[in-house]
C-alpha cells in the first residue's frame, strides 16, 4: 500500500516564480491496483511520480510504502521496490552495452554489484525466453548493442528490465508517449500482460485517454495538484472515454486552455 | 565509408614505417635532418650572442681542426637566456679545442620545453642518430640523459646542474656515477652576500623569491639562510608555484625587505621584469645571479657567466670526444671565481653608488638597461 | 632500434595512465583533470617509499592505492559537494601539486642508486646479457598487459557492468537501486589508481622524480584514448583497452617522428593538436552516420 499524506510542494519557493504544485495532497493506492493517471500538462502527474520515487524532495507531508515511512529515503534506495519506465526509451537501457549485458544488469538489481561475473551464463536461457515473450526477435540479438535498437524495442526492453526482479510498484511515466501508435499499442499490451502476470501495483501516467480507460482498475484525473476524478472498481469499468474527455475539456476551459 | 577508414589505418602504418625507417637507414636520415638542426642551432646562437662572445662557429683561427667527425646531441631543458648562453659557450669551448660545428662537428639540438616526457624522447632520438656525446643543459634533462644512456654507454656532459651530487649524477666525493660529468652552476652564495653588504651597508633583510618546484632553488635558499647570519642579514623567502603567482608575491615581498636577490630560478628569472618594476617603484634594489639579469635591470651580481661556464663544459666534452679522457674519469667542475657585474644606470636610478672596490674589479659594467632578456 | 624501443617504453608507461583516462573519459564521461596530479603523485610516493627501502615491486600496489584514494577525493568533491566535474579535478590536481612536493620532499628526487623494478639484483641474476636491451620494454609490456587484462576482467564483473552503466545512462543505475554517486567515485578511484601506477613506473624507469612531469598528462591520456579508439574502431574484435594502449604507443611514435624530423619541441603541442584534429575528422567522416544514429537515442 502506498500512502501520500498531506503533501506540499512548491517550485522555486521564495522567488517571484514561485509555483504551487501540491497543497495538502493525499492519495492512497492499495496493493494490486493499476491506476491510470490522466491530466493536462502541469497538473502534477509526473511530479507525483517524482515525489514517490524520490527524484525531487517534498516540502512537507509524508510518503509511506506498506506502512513504512520513506519520505527521507534517498531515491536509489526506494528504487529497490520500485520499477520505473520513462517516457524516453533511452532512459531504461544502456545504449553501449549489449542486450545480454543489459538483461544481466537488470537481473542483478537488489543483489550486490561485486566482482562476480557480470553475466551469469546459467541465466542466459532465461533472458532469451523473456525476450522471446516480447515477440520482437530480440532473443536472436543478444550480443547486439542496445544503442542500435529502435525506440520501441528499447522501451520493450526497459519494461522487461524494470520488472525482472521482484518489485512492489511499477511506475510508468508516459511510457508510450514517444512511440508511434502501432509500437505504443504493442508496448501497452505488453504492459497489461506483465502487470497481470506479476500482480504489480502500478501507476501509469498517460495522455492517451483510451489507454486510461482500457487498462487498469482505477482512474485518476489530476488538475492543479488535486485529483478531480477518482474512480475505481465497477465505477471505473463503466467510465466511458467521452465522459473523461468532457471532464477534461471542462477543466481545460477553466484554465483558459 | 570503408575506404576512408582504411586511409586512416594506412596513415598510421605509414607513420610506423617512417619510424622503422629511422632505425634502419640511420645514415641518410642523419645527414639530412642534422643539417636542419644545425642551421637552427646556429641561427639561435647568433641572435643569442652575448656581450663577451661572438658567434661560436666561425671563430676558428686559434685552434687546429681536430681529426675525426663528431656528432653531438645537445638537449636543453627549457628556453631560457642563461641556458641558451650555456649552449653558445659549449659550442665555443668545443671550437677552441678544434671541434668546429659545420667542419668536423654535427650538432643535433633539441629543446624539451620543460617537458620531462619529451626530454627522454629527445635522448632516444640522439641515441638513434648515433650521437658520440650528449650535452645536457639543466638538471632534469641531465637525469633523463643519464637514464637513457645507461646501457648504451654514450658519454653525457652536463652543464647548469646546480647540485650534481643531490641529483645523483655524481658521488659525494665528486666522482661521476657513470659516463657522465660536467659543470655545476652552483651560486657563489657567500660572495653574493658579501657584495650586497658592501653595496648596502645598512640593509637588514634580503628577499628571495623562488619556485617551490625547482630543486636548485630550494637548495640555494637553504644555503642563503645558513650563510646570511654571518653577514648580518635576514632572509625573507617567498615561494611561488607558477609565473602567475609572481606579481602578488612581489607586491608582498617589496613591503617586507630592504633588497631582493635572485637565484637561478627559471620561473622567477623569466618574470624578472615584473619584479624589477615592482621593486623599482618602492626604490628597492634587486640583485641578480648572473650577467644577463644585470643587463636588464638588476643592480649588481656576483654572478656566473653562463657563456664561460659553457666554454668550460665544451672543453671537457672535447677531451672526451678526442679520447683523451673518459667522462667517468673526470669530476664535475664548478666555476671557481664569481665575477662582479654592475649596472650603473640602475644604481643612478636608485640613488646608490657602487663601491669602487667592486667596480674596479668588475667583469662587466653596464650603463644602460636593455629591454629584453636576451 | 633504440628509438623504437624508446617509443615502446614511453608509450607503454603512458598506456597505463591512458587506461585510467579511458575509464573516466570514455566509460564515465567525466573529464577528469586530477590525473595531472595523480601521475606525479604516484612518482612522489614511489621515490619516497624506495628511499625508505620499500621493495620496488610493492610500490606498484601502494602507488595504485594512493592514486585511487586521490581519485576518491575528486569523486567525493564532485558527488557529495556537488562541484562540477571539471572543477573537482582541478581542485584535486592543484592540491596534489603541493602534496606531491611534501611527499617527495623536494621538486626533484633522484633514485638512480636505488633498486627499482627495472634494475635490481634479482633481475640481474635472472636475465641474460642478450635480453638486456629489451628488458625495460619487456617488463613494461608485462605490467601493461596485466593491467589491461585486469581491467577487462573487471569491466565484465557486476561492479564493472554498473560502472559502464553509470557512464552510459546514470538514470538506470538509480533504477537498479544503486547510488550512482558511489559508482562514479569508484570509477574515479580506479582511473586515478592507474594514473598513479603509471607515475610510479615512470619514475622508476627514468630514475628520478620531477614535480613538472604531471603537466599535460591528461592531454596525453586523451590523445591516446582518442587516437587508439578511432584508429581501431573498425576492427570489432579489438578490445577498447587494446586500442587505448595502441593509441598511446602511436601517439609517442608521432612525437618521436616529429623530433626525429627536426621539429622544435615548442611546436610539438601544435603537432599534437593537428594530429588530434586529423584523426577526429577522418574518423568522424567515416562514422558520421552511425554516430548520429547513436546520438539520437540519448
Amino acid at each position: 500500500m502506498l500512502e501520500l499524506s498531506h503533501i506540499h510542494k512548491y517550485y522555486n519557493a521564495g522567488t517571484v516564480n514561485e509555483m504551487c504544485l501540491f497543497q495538502d495532497f493525499s492519495l492512497t493506492i492499495q496493493d494490486g491496483e493499476f491506476v491510470s493517471v490522466v491530466g493536462s500538462n502541469g497538473s502534477g502527474k509526473t511530479s507525483m511520480l517524482n515525489l514517490i520515487c524520490g527524484s525531487i524532495p517534498l516540502d512537507s507531508g509524508s510518503i509511506r510504502i506498506g506502512g513504512k515511512d520513506i519520505t527521507n529515503m534517498p531515491e536509489f534506495k526506494r528504487q529497490r521496490k520500485i520499477g520505473r519506465v520513462y517516457q524516453n526509451p533511452a532512459m531504461g537501457t544502456c545504449p553501449s552495452m549489449t542486450i545480454l549485458e543489459n538483461m544481466s544488469l537488470a537481473d542483478n538489481k537488489g543483489k550486490p554489484f561485486d566482482l562476480r561475473p557480470g553475466t551469469n551464463r546459467q541465466r542466459v536461457d532465461f533472458y532469451r525466453e523473456q525476450l522471446k515473450s516480447l515477440g520482437l526477435g530480440l532473443e536472436d540479438k543478444m550480443d547486439v548493442k542496445v544503442g542500435v535498437l529502435s525506440g520501441g524495442q528499447r522501451q520493450a526492453m526497459a519494461l522487461l528490465m524494470s520488472t525482472m526482479t521482484p518489485i512492489e510498484f511499477l511506475i510508468l511515466d508516459e511510457h508510450t508517449a514517444a512511440l508511434d501508435p502501432k509500437t505504443a499499442e504493442i508496448i501497452m499490451q505488453l504492459t497489461g500482460k506483465i502487470v497481470e502476470e506479476k500482480h504489480l501495483t502500478t501507476i501509469m501516467v498517460t495522455h492517451n485517454l483510451r489507454y486510461a480507460v482500457e487498462y487498469g482498475n482505477r482512474l485518476l484525473m489530476m488538475h492543479q495538484g488535486h485529483a478531480v476524478m477518482d474512480r475505481a472498481g465497477a465505477e471505473k469499468t463503466n467510465t466511458q472515454i467521452d465522459e473523461i474527455l468532457e471532464k477534461f475539456n471542462e477543466i481545460s476551459i477553466e484554465c483558459g486552455n | 565509408m570503408k575506404k576512408r577508414n582504411v586511409k586512416a589505418v594506412i596513415l598510421a602504418t605509414m607513420a610506423m614505417a617512417v619510424l622503422a625507417g629511422c632505425s634502419s637507414s640511420k645514415n641518410t636520415e642523419t645527414t639530412t635532418t642534422s643539417s636542419e638542426a644545425t642551421s637552427s642551432a646556429e641561427s639561435k646562437a647568433e641572435d643569442g650572442s652575448s656581450a663577451e662572445s661572438s658567434s661560436a662557429g666561425e671563430d676558428t683561427g686559434v685552434a687546429e681542426i681536430a681529426d675525426g667527425d663528431f656528432t653531438v646531441g645537445i638537449g636543453q631543458f627549457a628556453e631560457h637566456g642563461s641556458l641558451d648562453n650555456c649552449r653558445i659557450g659549449f659550442l665555443q669551448g668545443l671550437a677552441d679545442e678544434g671541434i668546429v660545428e659545420g667542419k668536423n662537428l654535427t650538432v643535433l639540438y633539441e629543446n624539451a620545453q620543460a617537458d620531462g616526457g619529451t626530454a627522454s624522447q629527445i635522448m632516444d632520438n640522439f641515441l638513434a642518430k648515433k650521437a658520440d656525446l650528449i650535452c645536457a643543459i639543466a638538471t632534469p634533462i641531465a637525469q633523463s640523459a643519464y637514464s637513457a644512456v645507461k646501457k648504451d654507454g654514450v658519454p653525457v656532459i652536463y652543464t647548469a646542474v646546480t647540485d650534481p651530487v643531490a641529483a645523483e649524477l655524481a658521488n659525494a666525493d665528486g666522482t661521476p656515477v657513470g659516463e657522465i660529468t660536467g659543470t655545476s652552476d652552483k651560486l657563489p652564495v657567500t660572495q653574493q652576500l658579501e657584495m650586497i653588504r658592501k653595496v648596502l651597508p645598512d640593509a637588514k633583510t634580503i628577499g628571495i623569491m623562488y619556485s617551490t618546484s625547482e630543486i636548485n632553488s630550494v637548495s640555494a635558499i637553504e644555503e642563503y639562510k645558513e650563510a646570511a647570519g654571518d653577514y648580518g642579514f635576514e632572509i625573507v623567502e617567498s615561494g611561488i608555484s607558477s609565473t602567475a603567482d609572481i606579481p602578488l608575491a612581489a607586491d608582498n615581498l617589496v613591503e617586507k625587505v630592504d633588497c631582493i636577490t635572485n637565484l637561478t630560478d627559471n620561473t622567477v628569472v623569466s618574470s624578472l621584469p615584473v619584479i624589477l618594476d615592482k621593486a623599482g617603484k618602492k626604490n628597492i634594489p634587486v640583485f641578480g645571479s648572473e650577467v644577463e639579469q644585470v643587463k636588464i635591470g638588476c643592480l649588481a651580481a656576483m654572478g656566473l657567466d653562463y657563456v664561460s661556464l659553457g666554454e668550460q663544459t665544451g672543453k671537457m666534452a672535447a677531451q672526451v670526444l678526442k679520447g683523451e679522457k673518459k667522462a667517468s674519469e673526470m669530476n664535475f667542475e664548478v666555476i671557481k671565481e664569481a665575477a662582479f657585474y654592475g649596472n650603473t644606470k640602475v644604481a643612478e636610478n636608485l640613488g646608490i653608488t657602487l663601491p669602487d672596490e667592486l667596480t674596479e674589479s668588475a667583469a662587466g659594467l653596464f650603463d644602460e638597461i636593455s629591454s629584453t632578456t636576451k | 632500434m633504440s628509438i623504437v624501443l624508446g617509443v615502446m617504453e614511453e608509450g607503454l608507461i603512458y598506456a597505463i595512465m591512458a587506461l585510467g583516462v579511458y575509464i573516466t573519459y570514455k566509460i564515465l564521461d567525466f573529464p577528469d583533470l586530477s590525473v595531472d596530479g595523480t601521475f606525479p603523485l604516484g612518482a612522489a610516493v614511489t621515490v619516497m617509499l624506495i628511499l625508505k627501502g620499500v621493495n620496488p615491486f610493492l610500490t606498484l600496489f601502494l602507488a595504485f592505492l594512493t592514486g585511487a584514494f586521490a581519485g576518491c577525493i575528486t569523486g567525493i568533491i564532485h558527488v557529495k559537494f556537488k562541484v562540477r566535474d571539471l572543477l573537482s579535478g582541478i581542485i584535486v590536481m592543484t592540491a596534489l601539486y603541493s602534496l606531491n612536493l611534501r611527499i617527495a620532499g623536494k621538486a626533484n628526487v633522484p633514485i638512480f642508486s636505488q633498486e627499482t623494478i627495472f634494475e635490481n639484483a634479482w633481475l640481474e641474476s635472472m636475465v641474460s646479457e642478450a635480453l638486456e636491451p629489451y628488458l625495460v620494454a619487456l617488463i613494461l609490456l608485462v605490467i601493461v598487459v596485466v593491467c589491461k587484462i585486469l581491467l577487462d576482467l573487471y569491466l565484465n564483473t557486476r561492479s564493472g557492468f554498473l560502472l559502464r552503466a553509470a557512464g552510459d545512462n546514470d538514470v538506470l543505475v538509480t533504477s537498479l537501486a544503486k547510488d550512482k554517486g558511489m559508482v562514479k567515485i569508484l570509477g574515479l578511484a580506479i582511473a586515478n589508481g592507474f594514473a598513479s601506477l603509471a607515475g610510479c613506473v615512470y619514475c622508476q624507469q627514468k630514475g628520478f622524480f620531477e614535480i613538472s612531469t604531471g603537466t599535460g598528462t591528461m592531454v596525453i591520456g586523451l590523445a591516446s584514448v582518442i587516437i587508439g579508439m578511432k584508429l581501431l574502431k573498425r576492427f570489432n574484435s579489438v578490445k577498447a583497452t587494446t586500442a587505448v594502449i595502441t593509441g598511446s604507443v602511436v601517439y609517442k611514435a608521432c612525437v618521436s617522428i616529429a623530433i626525429a624530423m627536426g621539429m622544435a619541441a615548442s611546436d610539438l603541442k601544435l603537432i599534437t593538436a593537428v594530429l588530434f584534429l586529423v584523426i577526429l575528422v577522418v574518423s568522424n567522416r567515416t562514422e558520421g552516420k552511425v554516430k548520429i544514429a547513436g546520438k539520437k537515442g540519448k
